[in-house]
Formats: structure tokens, C-alpha cells, sequence
């Protein structure tokens, strides 16, 4: 215990510095911004800011890059309730009951508890991560090839069975991811795979370029189909930014229980702050006993959801610094960020950075503490900012995305690559299938094969023995029964409703 | 799933018809993909001893997926599902168009001519693009971006063509 207040109070130390501060400030603020305009994601954001932190020192790049994850989540929640928008998929569920709130004049409640529950989970969840955070990585050094490997085969599941839709085409989508991984030199040997002798793509496929052409392009093209929405912002005035203590009393076991659930489905892989809070939702409308109330401006409906994917949001960062396994697209690009300023996640980051690692979590509580601070008093601002109308916004962002790529490398090429992950991403979309298990696997790839060749090596080529070892058994058998489970007909309904809410 | 299941026409002298065009076309292309990732690894050494070659993995792999698409591809033939929804042309053709032109012109021109005629010819892709405001944005646009990759992140990048 005393060694964890030791272990905060460092990292207090380090997010506290002026300079990490103002990182924090613009990471959360730049996350706000992007949650509230509809049509450029989080993931698109983080891999388009990746070039702008090649400049800082790690501590402070990673910092920003976190401010960005969650302060999304506070903005997404703003426009939902004000104008009926999501700007993030995490917060379309808080448009049901928010926006309804906001036509019967309490939109200042509304913005509020939303901005109270993701604070709440906002404080919960850094303390998880600071205390999970020692335990988990001795349990990595019980780990071997073997287990890494399997326990990898299980976050690629769990991405599958969280991921909307068709089983079988997630699996296939990770399989492309993990083969797009393999494309240039082999780490062994050396030799080029997969390269179809064009030279640029010796050093394989640059993370940030697919990134940017599946979730970035992909996305512009996907929504230029769409006719433009008219956007109502709401023109009445906000008033009364306090909630009464009856809205207190009345969301308090809904923050509670989304943080709880937020905080689960963030630990594990393939979750994410999406699913938590449309888990939260529907059971805390299972939960009710006036069901009927929800989707008519019921508080709860905002608290809960809001509370859980803050509560996700930051839990994800779980298995990233403690194992070095990213658990979903977002915690990829952070995978990215941190090799491109040379720290490898993982187990070691704890001991052999410190100041890093806690650093990093004691400026996910601040950046929660200026979101609450600066939220509300800004919404004015967001909501302007509502009325760029899309035809403009998005070729600001296509120049802005090939400034970003250029200047990775200074490499047209990797324009060139981006722009065929443009199309690839549209195409996937077309054809159902999911975008986001692609990126993990290729991410996960060459630390896949990494351990797949060692573990065979070290067993002599005996493939048993990822069922012979008891921890990798385990891990297997659980990766296992998922995959079994999911495609029972009965929870399979189950998964579609909960998507369909 | 919110889109109506519209099952495609019976197809006539075949014993299958295609009842799901989004998985049958998906699977069979990602078939493709995984046959030529196996054609495009057949040269690479694979296991030797109890060691992975480096052309193990990337064997096993594409041999998976071609397994898992060809799944895919049949259950299209076997259970309903949407139709394929249509391609549209102008959009998609003129982001790419513009982000490749970004490739071909930040060598030679220099950022400042790329990134103003990316922005005019991506903004042909919406339908509500209106002449003089498009300008203007494409303007402050590449303002913003100067100042903030060359003077505030003092990236090395060449303004304007070089004679």
C-alpha cells in the first residue's frame, strides 16, 4: 500500500511538471474537440497527431495521446445530449435519454451528470490501473513464449466476439491483419517477404499508414455517401449546469454500476469504451423498475453509459502496460507511439521507466479533474464549432492526414500506401466486415510470430505444448469456449439486440 | 441488423444461388488474397529442424485465411443476407484521386501548391461544394498547415517549387 501511495506520488511528481501539464491540457482538449465533431473518430485522430509527437519527449507524447482517448469521451457525450449527434460511437447511447433531457429544458443536468459520472469513473479506474498495475506485470514474468502466444490467441478472440457481426469474417479480418504484418524483412533472417520486389516495402507496411487509410479515408469516403444531416443545434439557452440533488440521488447507482461494468469490459481485449456503454445501458435499463422511462430523458440512461465508457477508456490501458498486449484499435496506436519514441510496452516499462509509467497514469486523474473544469463553461464553444459544415471539414482533414504521413518518413510512398488503405477499408465496410480486428492483428502480428517460432523452438517443435503448460492450457481453453459460446444460436440473438439498442 | 434482407433472384441451372452477395464476394476475394500472399511466399525456406523458416508463418497464415474465407464465401450460398450495397463513384474516386495527387506533387511542388490543390480537388467529392468559399477554405487551410508543420513543428518541409 505504502509502496503504491510511493509509486502515485512519483507519478504525481512527473504529470504535475509544466510542461506534461500543458500536454495533458491539449491532449484533453484536442480529444474534446474531436469527440464532438461527428465524422473523424478517435483512432483516426490519434494516428494523424502521431507525427506532431515525434518532436516531444515520450512522457509528454504519450500523456497527449491518452488526454486525446478519454477527452473524447467527455465531448461525444456534449453533442449527443445538445444536438442529437454522437460525435463517437461510444456515445450514441447517450443521445437516447440525453437529448430527450435536453427538449424538456434540462440540458444542464444532463451535461452534468455526464460530466460528474465520467469523472467519478475517471477516478476509479486510475486508481485500478495503478493498483492492477504491480500484480499484473509479476504475472508477466511467470510468462513464456508459449503463454504469450496463447494469450494473444485470446485478446485476437475476444476482439472477435466482441466485434459486431459475423464470427467467421472477424477471424478472417485478423488473419489479413496478421499476414499485412508479415510484408518486408523477416526479423531473423532478413529475408523480404511478401514484397513483390518493390523496394519501399522492404521495411514493411507502416503502421500509421493503414491506420490512417482504414479509419481515416475509409471513413471520409463512407460518409460522403451519406446525405448531409441537418444539424439542429439546439438553440436554447443552458441553464441550471447544477443538478438538483434528486438527479444525484437518482444516477448515483447508475455511475456507480457503469463504472464497474466500464471498468471490466475496459481490462478486457477487444472490449473498449463502445461496447461499455452500450452494456451499461441496456442493463441498467434491465435494472430498472420503470423501464419504460428510458428513452424518454431518464438520468440514468446518461450516467450510466458515460460512466462506463470513461471508465473503459482508461481501464484499457490495463493490458497495454502491464503485458504490452494492446486490447483494442486505440491502445494499437499507442502500441505505435510508444516503439516510434523507442519504448517497448510491456512488463519492463514499470520498473525500467517508472517516471513514465506513473507519470502517465497520475495525468490520466488530472486530465479528468480539467475536463470536469473546463467542459461545461466550453460548451458554447463545441457547439459553434458544430456548424463547419462536413463538405468543408473533410478535405481539411485529408490534406492535414497527408501532411501527417508525408512527414512520418518523408515518403510519398507511404501517401501512395495510406490511399490503397483507403480503398481496402471501403471495400471491407461494404462487404460487413469489421475494420478495427484487422488493425489489432496486425499489430499483434510480428509479436505473435515472434513467440509462435520461440515457443517451437524451446519445445522442439512439439506443438502439445501450448496445451501442456497449465497457464497456456488455460488461456487456450478459455479462447476456446468463447469461440463456442459465441456461436451458440441463443447468444448470438443475445449479441445482435445488444447492437441494435 | 437494421437493413432489410432483400435475398438476390434465384439464380436458374446452378445448384446454389448466391443468397448473401456480401459474404459470397468477400470471402471469395479474401480467397484470392490468401492465394496470392502463398504465391508471393512460395520462394522463402520454411521449417527446417524443429526452427520456423521465414516463410513458415506466412504460409500457415494465408493457408488459414484461405480456409476461414472459403467458410465465409459458402455460408453465402447457404443463409440470406443483405444485398451488396452500391459503390458510388464520384466520391471515393476523387479523395483518392487527390490524396494520390498529394503523393505525386509534395516532391517536385513543394507543400504549399500540394496541399491547396488536395484540398480543391477533394472538395469536388462532396455534392454541396460551392466555388468561392471552397477557395477560400483551401486557403486558410494551407495556411494552417504551414504554420503549424513548418514554423511551430519546424519540420523540414520545402514550401514551393524549386526552379
Amino acid at each position: 500500500m505504502s509502496e503504491l501511495l510511493a509509486n502515485l506520488a512519483l507519478g504525481f511528481g512527473v504529470a504535475a511538471q509544466p510542461y506534461n501539464m500543458l500536454f495533458c491540457l491539449l491532449g484533453a482538449l484536442v480529444g474534446t474537440l474531436v469527440g464532438v465533431l461527428p465524422g473523424i473518430g478517435t483512432v483516426a485522430t490519434i494516428a494523424m497527431l502521431l507525427p506532431i509527437t515525434f518532436g516531444l519527449p515520450p512522457v509528454g507524447a504519450l500523456i497527449m495521446l491518452a488526454g486525446i482517448y478519454y477527452g473524447a469521451q467527455y465531448g461525444g457525450s456534449t453533442t449527443s445530449i445538445l444536438v442529437n449527434i454522437p460525435g463517437e460511437a461510444t456515445s450514441v447511447v447517450t443521445a437516447l435519454d440525453g437529448h430527450q433531457m435536453a427538449r424538456q429544458g434540462r440540458a444542464g443536468a444532463a451535461l452534468s451528470i455526464a460530466a460528474i459520472g465520467s469523472f467519478f469513473a475517471g477516478c476509479v479506474a486510475t486508481v485500478l490501473v495503478a493498483a492492477l498495475g504491480a500484480p499484473l506485470t509479476g504475472l508477466a514474468l511467470l510468462f513464456g513464449p508459449a503463454e504469450y502466444f496463447s494469450l494473444m490467441v485470446l485478446g485476437l478472440i475476444f476482439a472477435v466476439v466482441l466485434a459486431k457481426g459475423s464470427v467467421l469474417k472477424a477471424v478472417a479480418v485478423i488473419l489479413l491483419g496478421l499476414l499485412l504484418s508479415m510484408v518486408g524483412s523477416d526479423l531473423e533472417t532478413g529475408a523480404g517477404r511478401m514484397t513483390f520486389d518493390i523496394a519501399e516495402l522492404a521495411d514493411g507496411i507502416g503502421f500509421a499508414n493503414i491506420a490512417m487509410g482504414v479509419f481515416g479515408f475509409a471513413e471520409i469516403i463512407r460518409n460522403l455517401e451519406l446525405p448531409e444531416e441537418s444539424r439542429d443545434v439546439l438553440h436554447a439557452k443552458v441553464s441550471g449546469l447544477m443538478p438538483t440533488r434528486k438527479d444525484l440521488i437518482d444516477s448515483s447507482g447508475a455511475i456507480v454500476r457503469g463504472t464497474i461494468l466500464g471498468s471490466l469490459l475496459g481490462i478486457l481485449p477487444g472490449g473498449g469504451a463502445v461496447i461499455a456503454s452500450f452494456a451499461a445501458y441496456t442493463f441498467e435499463k434491465k435494472m430498472s423498475k420503470t423501464p419504460q422511462r428510458f428513452g424518454n430523458g431518464a438520468i440514468e440512461g446518461v450516467a450510466a453509459p458515460e460512466s462506463a465508457n470513461n471508465a473503459a477508456a482508461q481501464t484499457s490501458f490495463i493490458p497495454l502496460l502491464t503485458l504490452g498486449i494492446p486490447p483494442n484499435a486505440v491502445m494499437a496506436l499507442m502500441v505505435g507511439a510508444m516503439t516510434i519514441h523507442g519504448i517497448v510496452p510491456g512488463p519492463q516499462v514499470m520498473t525500467k521507466q517508472p517516471e513514465l509509467f506513473w507519470g502517465m497514469i497520475a495525468s490520466m486523474w488530472l486530465g479528468n479533474l480539467m475536463l470536469v473544469v473546463i467542459n461545461l463553461p466550453l460548451v458554447g464553444v463545441w457547439v459553434t464549432l458544430l456548424r463547419v459544415p462536413y463538405r468543408l471539414l473533410f478535405p481539411s482533414i485529408i490534406v492535414f492526414c497527408c501532411i501527417g504521413i508525408y512527414s512520418i518518413n518523408n515518403s510519398p510512398f507511404d501517401v501512395v500506401i495510406s490511399a490503397v488503405f483507403g480503398v481496402i477499408g471501403y471495400w471491407l465496410v461494404k462487404h460487413d466486415f469489421e475494420p478495427a480486428p484487422m488493425l489489432l492483428g496486425f499489430v499483434l502480428g510480428p509479436l505473435m510470430e515472434e513467440n509462435l517460432r520461440r515457443a517451437m523452438l524451446i519445445a522442439r517443435g512439439d506443438w502439445m505444448v501450448f496445451f501442456t503448460r497449465p497457464i497456456s492450457a488455460g488461456l487456450l481453453g478459455v479462447a476456446i469456449l468463447l469461440l463456442i459460446v459465441s456461436t451458440l444460436p441463443k447468444i448470438r440473438r443475445r449479441r445482435d439486440e445488444v447492437f441494435v439498442e | 441488423m437494421s437493413e432489410s434482407v432483400s435475398p438476390s433472384p434465384k439464380g436458374r441451372g446452378f445448384i446454389f444461388s448466391i443468397r448473401s452477395p456480401r459474404d459470397f464476394w468477400g470471402g471469395l476475394v479474401l480467397i484470392a488474397v490468401g492465394i496470392l500472399a502463398i504465391w508471393a511466399s512460395r520462394d522463402l525456406p520454411g521449417q527446417r529442424g524443429f526452427a520456423f523458416g521465414p516463410g513458415t508463418a506466412p504460409r500457415l497464415f494465408s493457408g488459414l485465411l484461405v480456409g476461414f474465407s472459403a467458410v465465409v464465401a459458402l455460408g453465402g450460398l447457404i443463409m440470406d443476407g443483405p444485398r451488396i450495397e452500391k459503390y458510388k463513384v464520384r466520391g471515393p474516386v476523387l479523395v483518392i484521386f487527390a490524396i494520390l495527387g498529394f503523393a505525386a506533387m509534395i516532391r517536385p511542388l513543394g507543400m504549399v501548391p500540394a496541399s491547396f490543390v488536395t484540398f480543391m480537388v477533394a472538395i469536388l467529392g462532396s455534392k454541396e461544394m460551392r466555388v468561392l468559399e471552397s477557395f477560400v477554405a483551401a486557403a486558410v487551410m494551407t495556411a494552417f498547415c504551414v504554420l503549424l508543420f513548418v514554423y511551430l513543428l519546424n519540420l523540414p518541409f520545402q514550401l514551393w517549387p524549386r526552379f
